[in-house]
Protein backbone atom coordinates (compact mmCIF):
# COMPACT_ATOMS: atom_id res chain seq x y z
CA UNK A 1 0.00 0.00 0.00
CA UNK A 2 1.41 3.10 -1.17
CA UNK A 3 1.86 6.26 1.19
CA UNK A 4 -0.30 8.10 -1.67
CA UNK A 5 -3.21 5.62 -1.42
CA UNK A 6 -3.38 6.04 2.49
CA UNK A 7 -2.84 9.79 2.87
CA UNK A 8 -6.51 9.53 0.17
CA UNK A 9 -8.16 7.60 2.25
CA UNK A 10 -7.31 9.60 5.47
CA UNK A 11 -8.66 12.32 3.20
CA UNK A 12 -11.37 10.73 2.52
CA UNK A 13 -12.05 10.14 5.98
CA UNK A 14 -11.59 13.78 7.47
CA UNK A 15 -13.80 14.99 4.44
CA UNK A 16 -16.97 12.52 5.22
CA UNK A 17 -16.45 10.48 7.87
CA UNK A 18 -18.64 12.63 10.12
CA UNK A 19 -21.32 12.53 7.48
CA UNK A 20 -20.98 9.20 7.37
CA UNK A 21 -21.18 8.33 10.96
CA UNK A 22 -24.25 10.88 11.06
CA UNK A 23 -25.79 8.34 8.46
CA UNK A 24 -24.78 5.43 10.14
CA UNK A 25 -26.52 6.76 13.28
CA UNK A 26 -29.65 7.83 11.44
CA UNK A 27 -30.15 4.54 9.97
CA UNK A 28 -28.96 2.32 12.61
CA UNK A 29 -30.52 4.21 15.52
CA UNK A 30 -26.81 2.70 17.54
CA UNK A 31 -23.56 5.02 18.01
CA UNK A 32 -22.05 1.72 18.70
CA UNK A 33 -22.91 0.03 15.23
CA UNK A 34 -23.03 2.69 13.32
CA UNK A 35 -18.42 2.72 14.27
CA UNK A 36 -18.89 -0.33 12.95
CA UNK A 37 -20.80 0.60 9.73
CA UNK A 38 -18.28 3.31 9.19
CA UNK A 39 -15.41 1.52 9.58
CA UNK A 40 -17.09 -1.71 7.29
CA UNK A 41 -17.64 0.98 4.70
CA UNK A 42 -14.49 2.78 4.74
CA UNK A 43 -12.89 -0.57 4.04
CA UNK A 44 -15.18 -2.01 1.69
CA UNK A 45 -14.42 2.11 -0.27
CA UNK A 46 -10.65 0.86 0.52
CA UNK A 47 -11.03 -2.42 -1.17
CA UNK A 48 -13.43 -1.40 -4.19
CA UNK A 49 -12.02 2.22 -5.27
CA UNK A 50 -10.13 2.70 -8.25
CA UNK A 51 -9.30 6.15 -7.42
CA UNK A 52 -10.30 8.36 -4.63
CA UNK A 53 -11.22 12.39 -5.52
CA UNK A 54 -12.58 13.45 -2.37
CA UNK A 55 -13.32 16.54 -4.28
CA UNK A 56 -16.31 15.02 -6.65
CA UNK A 57 -20.04 14.18 -5.57
CA UNK A 58 -19.97 11.06 -7.19
CA UNK A 59 -17.51 10.01 -4.73
CA UNK A 60 -19.61 11.18 -1.59
CA UNK A 61 -22.35 9.57 -3.41
CA UNK A 62 -20.79 6.08 -3.63
CA UNK A 63 -19.51 5.95 -0.19
CA UNK A 64 -22.76 6.67 1.39
CA UNK A 65 -24.70 4.24 -0.76
CA UNK A 66 -21.44 1.80 0.32
CA UNK A 67 -22.37 3.12 3.78
CA UNK A 68 -26.12 2.62 3.78
CA UNK A 69 -25.94 -0.39 2.27
CA UNK A 70 -23.83 -1.54 5.35
CA UNK A 71 -26.02 0.03 8.00
CA UNK A 72 -29.20 -1.46 6.47
CA UNK A 73 -27.19 -4.79 6.68
CA UNK A 74 -26.48 -4.61 10.70
CA UNK A 75 -29.85 -3.73 10.80
CA UNK A 76 -31.63 -6.62 9.27
CA UNK A 77 -28.49 -9.01 10.93
CA UNK A 78 -28.45 -7.77 14.73
CA UNK A 79 -31.96 -6.28 15.25
CA UNK A 80 -33.85 -9.17 13.19
CA UNK A 81 -36.34 -9.02 16.18
CA UNK A 82 -37.32 -5.42 15.10
CA UNK A 83 -39.96 -5.69 13.13
CA UNK A 84 -40.95 -3.59 10.00
CA UNK A 85 -42.34 -1.04 12.28
CA UNK A 86 -39.61 0.08 14.15
CA UNK A 87 -37.54 0.80 11.46
CA UNK A 88 -40.25 2.52 9.96
CA UNK A 89 -40.58 5.06 12.98
CA UNK A 90 -37.12 5.44 12.67
CA UNK A 91 -37.08 6.67 9.30
CA UNK A 92 -38.06 10.08 9.59
CA UNK A 93 -36.31 13.26 8.42
CA UNK A 94 -38.05 15.24 10.62
CA UNK A 95 -36.57 14.10 13.50
CA UNK A 96 -33.06 15.06 12.28
CA UNK A 97 -34.48 18.52 10.76
CA UNK A 98 -31.93 21.53 11.82
CA UNK A 99 -32.83 24.81 11.84
CA UNK A 100 -30.54 26.42 8.31
CA UNK A 101 -28.81 28.78 11.15
CA UNK A 102 -27.74 25.48 12.74
CA UNK A 103 -26.10 23.76 9.57
CA UNK A 104 -23.05 26.00 10.02
CA UNK A 105 -22.40 24.58 13.41
CA UNK A 106 -22.13 20.99 11.59
CA UNK A 107 -18.68 18.99 11.88
CA UNK A 108 -17.95 19.25 8.40
CA UNK A 109 -15.36 20.54 7.06
CA UNK A 110 -15.68 21.49 3.80
CA UNK A 111 -18.19 24.16 2.61
CA UNK A 112 -19.07 22.40 -0.63
CA UNK A 113 -20.66 20.14 2.12
CA UNK A 114 -22.80 22.63 3.64
CA UNK A 115 -24.65 24.23 0.18
CA UNK A 116 -25.27 20.68 -1.03
CA UNK A 117 -27.07 20.17 2.44
CA UNK A 118 -29.07 23.12 1.91
CA UNK A 119 -29.99 22.21 -1.60
CA UNK A 120 -31.03 18.42 -0.58
CA UNK A 121 -32.90 19.92 2.39
CA UNK A 122 -34.91 22.05 0.26
CA UNK A 123 -35.44 19.47 -2.89
CA UNK A 124 -36.98 17.04 0.05
CA UNK A 125 -39.13 19.55 1.52
CA UNK A 126 -40.78 20.35 -2.04
CA UNK A 127 -41.76 16.98 -2.40
CA UNK A 128 -45.62 15.83 -2.16
CA UNK A 129 -45.80 14.32 1.76
CA UNK A 130 -46.50 11.26 0.53
CA UNK A 131 -43.85 10.59 -1.66
CA UNK A 132 -41.56 12.00 0.68
CA UNK A 133 -42.38 9.61 3.53
CA UNK A 134 -42.04 7.06 0.63
CA UNK A 135 -38.07 7.86 -0.08
CA UNK A 136 -37.75 8.00 4.07
CA UNK A 137 -39.16 4.47 4.95
CA UNK A 138 -37.29 2.95 1.65
CA UNK A 139 -33.73 5.01 2.27
CA UNK A 140 -33.55 5.41 5.73
CA UNK A 141 -35.79 2.45 6.60
CA UNK A 142 -34.63 0.15 4.03
CA UNK A 143 -38.18 -1.15 3.37
CA UNK A 144 -38.64 -2.95 -0.39
CA UNK A 145 -41.89 -1.69 -1.82
CA UNK A 146 -44.58 -4.34 -0.35
CA UNK A 147 -43.39 -3.50 3.24
CA UNK A 148 -44.10 -0.09 2.79
CA UNK A 149 -47.80 -0.72 1.12
CA UNK A 150 -48.32 -2.64 4.12
CA UNK A 151 -46.76 -0.25 6.45
CA UNK A 152 -48.54 3.40 4.70
CA UNK A 153 -51.85 1.27 4.25
CA UNK A 154 -51.01 2.07 0.09
CA UNK A 155 -51.53 -0.21 -2.96
CA UNK A 156 -48.50 -1.68 -3.94
CA UNK A 157 -48.75 0.27 -7.64
CA UNK A 158 -48.96 3.74 -5.76
CA UNK A 159 -46.27 2.93 -3.81
CA UNK A 160 -43.93 2.31 -6.89
CA UNK A 161 -45.18 5.40 -8.78
CA UNK A 162 -44.88 7.42 -5.76
CA UNK A 163 -40.69 6.17 -5.58
CA UNK A 164 -40.26 6.82 -9.30
CA UNK A 165 -41.90 10.31 -8.95
CA UNK A 166 -39.92 11.38 -5.73
CA UNK A 167 -36.64 10.08 -6.98
CA UNK A 168 -36.95 11.71 -10.90
CA UNK A 169 -37.81 15.30 -8.82
CA UNK A 170 -34.88 14.62 -6.55
CA UNK A 171 -32.56 13.79 -9.63
CA UNK A 172 -34.09 17.08 -11.13
CA UNK A 173 -33.48 18.96 -8.41
CA UNK A 174 -30.20 18.13 -7.40
CA UNK A 175 -28.76 18.07 -11.39
CA UNK A 176 -26.84 20.58 -10.86
CA UNK A 177 -24.77 19.13 -8.15
CA UNK A 178 -24.43 15.67 -9.58
CA UNK A 179 -21.55 14.16 -11.20
CA UNK A 180 -23.57 11.60 -13.51
CA UNK A 181 -26.60 13.98 -14.19
CA UNK B 1 -41.29 -5.80 -21.11
CA UNK B 2 -40.53 -3.27 -23.62
CA UNK B 3 -36.94 -0.78 -23.07
CA UNK B 4 -39.19 2.08 -20.95
CA UNK B 5 -41.07 -0.54 -18.88
CA UNK B 6 -37.52 -1.47 -17.67
CA UNK B 7 -36.56 2.05 -17.21
CA UNK B 8 -39.17 2.29 -14.47
CA UNK B 9 -37.49 -0.22 -12.42
CA UNK B 10 -34.27 1.71 -11.99
CA UNK B 11 -34.70 3.79 -9.27
CA UNK B 12 -36.19 1.49 -7.18
CA UNK B 13 -33.26 -1.08 -8.16
CA UNK B 14 -30.96 2.36 -7.22
CA UNK B 15 -32.16 1.80 -3.87
CA UNK B 16 -32.85 -1.63 -3.93
CA UNK B 17 -36.64 -1.65 -2.58
CA UNK B 18 -37.31 -4.48 -5.15
CA UNK B 19 -38.85 -7.52 -4.54
CA UNK B 20 -35.49 -10.47 -4.95
CA UNK B 21 -37.60 -11.55 -7.80
CA UNK B 22 -37.95 -8.24 -9.48
CA UNK B 23 -33.94 -7.49 -8.57
CA UNK B 24 -33.62 -10.54 -10.40
CA UNK B 25 -34.89 -10.06 -13.51
CA UNK B 26 -34.27 -6.72 -13.57
CA UNK B 27 -30.33 -7.52 -13.02
CA UNK B 28 -30.64 -9.90 -15.93
CA UNK B 29 -32.03 -7.00 -18.10
CA UNK B 30 -29.30 -4.06 -16.61
CA UNK B 31 -26.76 -6.47 -17.97
CA UNK B 32 -27.28 -5.89 -21.33
CA UNK B 33 -28.62 -2.59 -21.27
CA UNK B 34 -27.04 0.51 -21.50
CA UNK B 35 -29.61 3.23 -21.18
CA UNK B 36 -30.82 1.33 -17.51
CA UNK B 37 -27.36 0.60 -16.57
CA UNK B 38 -26.91 4.76 -16.89
CA UNK B 39 -30.36 4.87 -15.39
CA UNK B 40 -28.99 3.22 -11.85
CA UNK B 41 -25.99 5.55 -11.69
CA UNK B 42 -27.90 8.27 -11.80
CA UNK B 43 -30.56 7.42 -9.04
CA UNK B 44 -27.65 6.12 -7.27
CA UNK B 45 -25.95 9.13 -7.09
CA UNK B 46 -29.52 10.90 -5.98
CA UNK B 47 -29.78 8.42 -3.31
CA UNK B 48 -25.73 8.95 -2.12
CA UNK B 49 -26.69 12.75 -2.01
CA UNK B 50 -29.58 12.23 0.60
CA UNK B 51 -27.35 11.35 2.90
CA UNK B 52 -27.19 14.67 3.73
CA UNK B 53 -30.49 14.80 4.52
CA UNK B 54 -29.49 13.69 8.02
CA UNK B 55 -26.66 15.75 10.23
CA UNK B 56 -23.21 14.85 10.32
CA UNK B 57 -22.11 13.85 13.97
CA UNK B 58 -18.22 13.50 14.85
CA UNK B 59 -17.51 9.70 15.10
CA UNK B 60 -15.42 8.83 18.32
CA UNK B 61 -12.13 9.51 18.07
CA UNK B 62 -10.55 6.16 17.64
CA UNK B 63 -12.49 5.32 14.56
CA UNK B 64 -10.28 7.20 12.03
CA UNK B 65 -7.10 5.10 13.42
CA UNK B 66 -8.81 1.91 13.46
CA UNK B 67 -9.89 2.43 9.81
CA UNK B 68 -6.31 2.92 8.25
CA UNK B 69 -4.99 0.11 10.50
CA UNK B 70 -7.39 -1.82 9.04
CA UNK B 71 -6.33 -0.41 5.54
CA UNK B 72 -3.30 -0.97 5.65
CA UNK B 73 -3.79 -4.91 6.32
CA UNK B 74 -5.82 -5.34 3.62
CA UNK B 75 -4.86 -5.18 -0.56
CA UNK B 76 -5.66 -1.87 -2.16
CA UNK B 77 -7.84 -2.19 -5.62
CA UNK B 78 -5.56 -1.33 -8.70
CA UNK B 79 -5.78 2.45 -8.42
CA UNK B 80 -6.71 3.11 -12.39
CA UNK B 81 -7.59 6.29 -12.38
CA UNK B 82 -11.25 5.96 -14.06
CA UNK B 83 -13.93 6.06 -11.26
CA UNK B 84 -16.49 3.06 -10.08
CA UNK B 85 -18.76 4.07 -12.76
CA UNK B 86 -17.05 2.59 -15.55
CA UNK B 87 -17.62 -0.36 -17.08
CA UNK B 88 -17.10 -3.17 -15.45
CA UNK B 89 -15.75 -5.30 -18.43
CA UNK B 90 -13.51 -2.14 -19.10
CA UNK B 91 -12.03 -2.31 -15.38
CA UNK B 92 -11.27 -6.11 -15.68
CA UNK B 93 -9.68 -5.53 -19.28
CA UNK B 94 -8.03 -2.64 -17.93
CA UNK B 95 -6.34 -4.86 -14.92
CA UNK B 96 -5.83 -7.68 -17.61
CA UNK B 97 -3.91 -5.26 -19.38
CA UNK B 98 -1.64 -3.82 -16.11
CA UNK B 99 -0.52 -7.28 -15.10
CA UNK B 100 0.30 -8.64 -18.48
CA UNK B 101 2.57 -5.20 -18.60
CA UNK B 102 3.93 -5.71 -15.49
CA UNK B 103 3.88 -9.28 -13.49
CA UNK B 104 2.93 -12.01 -15.92
CA UNK B 105 6.18 -12.91 -18.48
CA UNK B 106 5.08 -17.05 -18.09
CA UNK B 107 5.89 -19.14 -21.32
CA UNK B 108 3.94 -21.74 -21.45
CA UNK B 109 6.71 -24.36 -20.28
CA UNK B 110 7.04 -21.76 -16.90
CA UNK B 111 3.39 -21.95 -16.36
CA UNK B 112 3.42 -25.68 -16.15
CA UNK B 113 6.18 -25.87 -13.64
CA UNK B 114 4.65 -23.20 -11.69
CA UNK B 115 0.94 -24.95 -12.32
CA UNK B 116 2.35 -28.73 -11.41
CA UNK B 117 3.93 -27.37 -8.17
CA UNK B 118 0.51 -25.13 -6.82
CA UNK B 119 -0.53 -28.91 -8.13
CA UNK B 120 1.22 -30.71 -5.72
CA UNK B 121 0.72 -28.15 -2.86
CA UNK B 122 -3.05 -28.59 -3.04
CA UNK B 123 -3.07 -32.14 -3.99
CA UNK B 124 -1.73 -32.58 -0.30
CA UNK B 125 -4.70 -30.25 0.98
CA UNK B 126 -7.11 -31.80 -1.15
CA UNK B 127 -6.30 -36.01 -0.45
CA UNK B 128 -9.30 -36.82 0.67
CA UNK B 129 -11.95 -35.61 -1.69
CA UNK B 130 -12.27 -37.70 -4.85
CA UNK B 131 -13.76 -35.24 -7.16
CA UNK B 132 -11.12 -32.82 -7.06
CA UNK B 133 -8.43 -34.68 -7.30
CA UNK B 134 -10.17 -36.15 -10.69
CA UNK B 135 -10.37 -32.45 -11.45
CA UNK B 136 -6.68 -31.98 -10.98
CA UNK B 137 -5.41 -35.20 -12.67
CA UNK B 138 -7.66 -34.70 -15.45
CA UNK B 139 -5.66 -34.24 -18.79
CA UNK B 140 -7.39 -31.42 -19.96
CA UNK B 141 -6.56 -29.51 -17.27
CA UNK B 142 -6.49 -25.97 -17.59
CA UNK B 143 -5.21 -23.59 -15.05
CA UNK B 144 -5.45 -19.91 -13.93
CA UNK B 145 -3.38 -16.87 -11.65
CA UNK B 146 -5.71 -14.32 -10.50
CA UNK B 147 -3.72 -11.73 -8.81
CA UNK B 148 -3.48 -8.05 -8.44
CA UNK B 149 -0.36 -5.94 -9.10
CA UNK B 150 0.68 -6.27 -5.86
CA UNK B 151 1.88 -9.64 -4.21
CA UNK B 152 -1.38 -10.61 -2.04
CA UNK B 153 -3.93 -11.57 -1.93
CA UNK B 154 -3.69 -14.66 -4.89
CA UNK B 155 -6.16 -17.38 -6.46
CA UNK B 156 -5.24 -20.34 -8.31
CA UNK B 157 -7.83 -21.61 -10.13
CA UNK B 158 -8.12 -25.33 -11.47
CA UNK B 159 -10.19 -26.05 -14.44
CA UNK B 160 -11.18 -29.51 -16.28
CA UNK B 161 -13.34 -29.14 -18.90
CA UNK B 162 -14.30 -32.63 -19.51
CA UNK B 163 -15.62 -33.18 -15.76
CA UNK B 164 -16.79 -29.40 -15.28
CA UNK B 165 -15.16 -28.82 -12.36
CA UNK B 166 -13.73 -25.60 -11.52
CA UNK B 167 -10.88 -25.51 -8.06
CA UNK B 168 -9.71 -22.82 -6.60
CA UNK B 169 -7.10 -22.19 -3.90
CA UNK B 170 -6.96 -18.78 -1.94
CA UNK B 171 -3.68 -17.05 -0.31
CA UNK B 172 -3.90 -13.93 1.81
CA UNK B 173 -7.19 -12.94 0.88
CA UNK B 174 -8.93 -11.46 4.19
CA UNK B 175 -12.49 -12.81 4.61
CA UNK B 176 -15.39 -10.96 3.39
CA UNK B 177 -16.90 -8.43 5.27
CA UNK B 178 -20.26 -9.40 7.49
CA UNK B 179 -23.66 -9.95 5.14
CA UNK B 180 -20.76 -10.55 2.36
CA UNK B 181 -19.28 -12.85 0.48
CA UNK B 182 -16.53 -13.16 -2.33
CA UNK B 183 -18.05 -14.36 -5.76
CA UNK B 184 -15.94 -15.98 -8.91
CA UNK B 185 -17.07 -14.97 -12.54
CA UNK B 186 -16.34 -16.33 -15.68
CA UNK B 187 -15.96 -14.18 -18.74
CA UNK B 188 -16.27 -15.72 -22.55
CA UNK B 189 -14.45 -13.57 -25.09
CA UNK B 190 -16.83 -10.84 -25.69
CA UNK B 191 -19.53 -12.19 -23.01
CA UNK B 192 -20.89 -10.84 -19.73
CA UNK B 193 -19.56 -11.82 -16.64
CA UNK B 194 -20.99 -15.35 -15.36
CA UNK B 195 -21.30 -16.31 -12.21
CA UNK B 196 -19.17 -19.71 -11.21
CA UNK B 197 -19.88 -19.97 -7.33
CA UNK B 198 -19.27 -17.92 -4.27
CA UNK B 199 -16.51 -18.72 -1.33
CA UNK B 200 -15.37 -17.01 1.46
CA UNK B 201 -11.92 -17.49 2.96
CA UNK B 202 -11.24 -18.40 6.88
CA UNK B 203 -9.50 -16.26 9.18
CA UNK B 204 -5.90 -17.83 7.98
CA UNK B 205 -6.43 -15.89 4.71
CA UNK B 206 -6.78 -19.36 2.74
CA UNK B 207 -10.05 -21.06 1.11
CA UNK B 208 -10.41 -23.80 -1.07
CA UNK B 209 -13.24 -24.12 -2.69
CA UNK B 210 -14.95 -26.46 -5.72
CA UNK B 211 -17.44 -25.25 -8.59
CA UNK B 212 -19.58 -27.19 -11.12
CA UNK B 213 -19.70 -25.23 -14.29
CA UNK B 214 -20.91 -26.10 -17.69
CA UNK B 215 -18.84 -28.72 -19.55
CA UNK B 216 -19.44 -26.54 -22.41
CA UNK B 217 -18.36 -22.78 -20.79
CA UNK B 218 -16.16 -21.12 -22.41
CA UNK B 219 -13.93 -18.66 -20.28
CA UNK B 220 -11.11 -16.51 -21.65
CA UNK B 221 -11.15 -14.46 -18.09
CA UNK B 222 -12.09 -14.84 -14.45
CA UNK B 223 -12.47 -12.16 -12.01
CA UNK B 224 -13.70 -12.06 -8.20
CA UNK B 225 -15.98 -9.16 -6.81
CA UNK B 226 -17.24 -8.96 -3.25
CA UNK B 227 -20.42 -8.96 -3.60
CA UNK B 228 -23.59 -9.28 -0.68
CA UNK B 229 -24.04 -12.92 0.84
CA UNK B 230 -25.71 -15.41 -1.61
CA UNK B 231 -23.75 -13.58 -4.35
CA UNK B 232 -25.51 -11.72 -7.20
CA UNK B 233 -26.87 -12.34 -10.28
CA UNK B 234 -24.26 -10.13 -12.00
CA UNK B 235 -21.20 -8.30 -10.71
CA UNK B 236 -21.77 -5.16 -8.59
CA UNK B 237 -18.16 -4.13 -8.21
CA UNK B 238 -15.34 -3.51 -9.74
CA UNK B 239 -13.10 -6.84 -10.15
CA UNK B 240 -10.16 -7.03 -7.27
CA UNK B 241 -8.68 -9.56 -9.05
CA UNK B 242 -8.67 -10.73 -12.26
CA UNK B 243 -6.53 -13.61 -14.42
CA UNK B 244 -6.44 -15.05 -18.27
CA UNK B 245 -7.04 -18.76 -18.39
CA UNK B 246 -4.05 -20.45 -20.13
CA UNK B 247 -4.44 -24.09 -21.75
CA UNK B 248 -2.43 -26.65 -19.54
CA UNK B 249 -0.03 -29.33 -20.96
Amino acid sequence: MSRGDERALAELYDRYGAAMFGLARAITGHPSDAEEVVADAFGQAWRLAESFDSTRAGTFAWLAMLTRSRALDIVRARHRRERVEGRAARATIDGFALPVASLAALPDRHAELLDLRTRVESALSELPPEQRRVVELAYFGGLTHSEIARETATPLGTVKTRLRAAMEKLRVALAAYMDVG
Amino acid sequence: MSDHSWLDFAASYALDTLSPEERTAFEAHLADCPRCQAEVRAHREVGGLLALAVPAQSPPPGLKGRVLREAARRPAARRMGSRMSGGWLAAAALLLVAIGLGVFGWTAREGRRAAERQLARTRSDLAARDSLLGALLAPDLAWARLTTTDAAPSIRLFWSRSQGLVVLAAFRLPAAPVGRTYQLWGIAEGGAPVSVGTFNTSVDGQATATFHVDPGAEFAVSAVTEEPRGGSVQPTSAPFLVGSWQAGP
